[in-house]
């Protein structure tokens, strides 16, 4: 759950439409029309990332009248559903992904069921990115992937699908790296063995 | 040298994304005094620069002649006169004492190419993390913009990227990194988040961070371990993208006290098996000697993230993670976002850290500090320094636990009072002492030499053993 307390907004006669606030936007908030920017106030999840990034220096965060809380509950989507999703991409259910609002897997799993096709998507309904916006990426994608989501990377440069996880690594590879200590950590953050490589039949 | 009054420490470059500037705690809390790292560890080396103010000029006149003197025995044949070099500078560097014996290392080995090469299309790229104008700013404040005649551009983790096929799997950098025909790995040794790295193959750390894009990073730091993780920068490095590209690497070499020197190569792994045999032993031993704080208050008061302010030449987030040895890869995790579900851990499982007064430091943005106020009472001077919080999406319930007090010295005194201690810390980007209360000195002072001894007899050969160089 996120608790998003500020909104972006822009100037909008020196906008030169370039664009970059949309390409940055992690939750899909921000659409170019006609050259300008279309904020969609109910998808800004407040990063601030647009106004960092406008090069005319025209974009501010203001507070919200009322804060907005994004989160997908327990009792949205079914439990099962989301153990499997999990075990599937490999992924312990109690981790904060996003370390910046402490969204759980579990709740990135929740919304991937919900109905999440994107990483957008996924941002807009938990929040996850508001923050860093950096760290919880290559878990949401790879719960994605697992999902069979389509994980043909988005025009310009949004992001980039990259899933790659500790519990796909060859046997080459091990070999070619004998001392990264693959095995090793295998067995700390899979006891039971229950993870393995995601499967790529759905992709 | 011996222990003195608190030594004011190397001038930071301000930044629009931090808060106005502060006076130090070294000039204003008169009780405060600077313990010369030789004190508690006599062989430490002197070191050829530090970053102080009145001496600044000399060092780095030192620096150049060390970078230079590093270069002259570098392969440079990889460079043609028709080539387009691109210097990679990570910005950490430029928090390491001031940032300017970085920056002279990385002018010196534009000059150096030239002379040696012919080569005239070197191009700085500055990786950057915390904000899309903090390149411009380091730029301008460095002179880099004169020195490499506008041939300068910032780069950061959301830029566009470029796909790179490695033995592990696809991975993406960033394209603007990589846009000449060769690059020049300008690199600092710093350990910094030896909680993270480990101290496992740390030189290449740049290749899956500074120079990549943010899905590379995150699968760095979230689906790999501490230790397994150091597989990633390698199969980077080891890519025939960055192979065909790569031409040399120069690293700034530092201990504890500040620079040492500057190491030159085209093989980064020889630099990296110098360097981490002598962390092991020198930030080893200051690691061991944090590990002895029973109890103390930190206080922020540099030019960065608070995670990275140096005090002692070791990073505040050492002392928030010492409840276990860094180094020991025995220990499968010390901290980490891909957690162990028999043994998870946080950053701030520190219970000798009684406190944080954060008198001047960079707010989060970009840095999560999110679980550390729950364990960790963290006091903000300044209402102004406060709202900075409060704006920071990064850490949305920081201060809903922190508290704003309107003085240092409130925010010491109610941090020591709830933390049952007199020891402070304090974490101003200090290299060669540490600046701390005198009971905090005295407890040092008495228990370096069984730290170091323990470092010599036990676990140095332990860790050397553990990283094939034993």
């Amino acid at each position: 759950m996120a608790v998003i307390k500020l909104v972006a907004d822009y100037e909008v006669e020196p906008c030169i439409g370039c664009k970059l606030c949309d390409i940055v936007c992690p939750s899909g908030a921000i659409r170019m029309e006609e050259r300008k920017p279309q904020i969609d106030d109910a998808l800004c999840i407040g990063c601030g990332r647009c106004v960092d990034r406008c090069p005319e220096d025209i974009m501010w965060m203001k507070e919200r009248d009322d804060k907005l809380i994004v989160t997908v509950t327990a009792d949205e989507v079914p439990g099962e559903a989301v153990d499997a999703l999990l075990l599937k991409a490999g992924i312990d259910p109690a981790i904060s992904v996003c370390v910046c609002t402490l969204t759980s897997a579990s709740e990135i799993a929740r919304s991937v069921i919900k109905g999440a096709t994107t990483l957008e998507e996924v941002c807009a309904m938990t929040g996850m990115r508001s923050g860093c916006g950096i760290y919880c990426v290559a878990p949401a994608l790879r719960l994605l992937e697992a999902a069979g989501r389509d994980m043909t990377p988005p025009g310009q440069h949004r992001w980039y699908p990259s899933t790659l996880s500790l519990y796909d690594l060859s046997d080459e590879v091990r070999a070619k790296y004998p001392d990264a200590f693959i095995d090793e950590d295998r067995a700390v953050f899979d006891p039971d063995h229950k993870y393995g490589p995601l499967p790529k039949e759905n992709v | 040298m011996s222990i003195q009054a608190a030594l004011k420490p190397p001038a930071f470059m301000h930044s629009e994304y931090g808060p106005p500037l502060q006076p130090h705690v070294s000039e204003t809390l008169g009780s405060l005094i600077s313990v010369p790292l030789t004190d508690f560890f006599p062989d430490f080396a002197a070191p050829i620069a530090t970053g102080a103010a009145d001496r600044l000029e000399a060092e780095l006149e030192r620096v150049r002649a060390e970078t230079r003197a590093s270069l002259a025995k570098v392969d440079m044949s990889k460079i043609t006169v028709d080539d387009t070099v691109n210097i990679l500078a990570s910005e950490h560097g430029f928090g390491l004492m001031g940032g300017w014996p970085y920056a002279e290392m990385i002018k010196t080995i534009r000059e150096v190419v030239i002379e040696r090469t012919c080569c005239r299309k070197i191009n700085l790229r500055l990786a950057i993390y915390r904000g899309f104008r903090e390149a411009d700013e380091v730029a301008e404040h460095f002179g880099f913009n004169e020195a490499f005649e506008g041939r300068v551009k910032g780069l950061g983790p959301f830029d566009q990227g470029v796909e790179v096929q490695t033995a592990i799997g696809p991975m993406y950098l960033i394209k603007r990194a990589f846009d000449g025909t060769k690059f020049i790995h300008a690199y600092y040794d710093d350990p910094r988040e030896m909680y993270f790295n480990r101290l496992l193959y740390k030189s290449f750390k740049s290749f899956c961070m500074s120079y990549a894009r943010y899905e590379t990073r995150s699968v760095y730091h979230s689906m790999f371990g501490n230790r397994s993780g150091s597989i990633i920068p390698r199969a980077l490095f080891d890519s025939d993208f960055i192979q065909s590209r790569y031409t040399f690497s120069s690293v700034l070499c530092t201990t504890p006290m500040g620079v040492t020197g500057v190491d030159a190569t085209t093989d980064l792994y020889a630099i990296d098996r110098r360097i981490t045999r002598s962390h092991l032993s020198t930030y080893g031993r200051m690691q061991r000697l944090f590990a002895e704080i029973k109890d103390c208050v930190a206080i922020w008061d540099g030019g960065r993230w608070g995670y990275y302010l140096h005090g002692g030449g070791l990073i505040f987030g050492t002392l928030l993670t010492n409840h276990s040895d860094a180094f020991d890869l025995d220990q499968p995790v010390v901290a980490g976002f891909m957690q162990s579900p028999t043994a998870p851990v946080n950053f701030s499982r520190n219970k000798n850290l009684r406190g944080v007064v954060v008198n001047q430091a960079w707010v989060g943005a970009g840095i999560p500090y999110v679980t550390m106020p729950f364990t960790t009472p963290m006091y903000i001077v300044g209402e102004e320094q406060a709202q900075l919080w409060r704006d920071d999406p990064t850490n949305p319930m920081l201060m809903d636990r922190a508290k704003v007090v309107d003085t240092l010295e409130q925010g010491i005194a109610m941090a020591c009072e709830k933390g049952e201690t007199d020891k402070l810390l304090v974490f101003d980007g200090s290299y060669g002492h540490l600046t701390c209360s005198r009971s905090l000195a005295d407890h040092l002072l008495a228990r370096a030499p069984g730290v170091d001894r323990q470092v010599r007899e036990t676990l140095l050969p332990k860790w050397l053993a553990q990283r094939g160089l034993g």
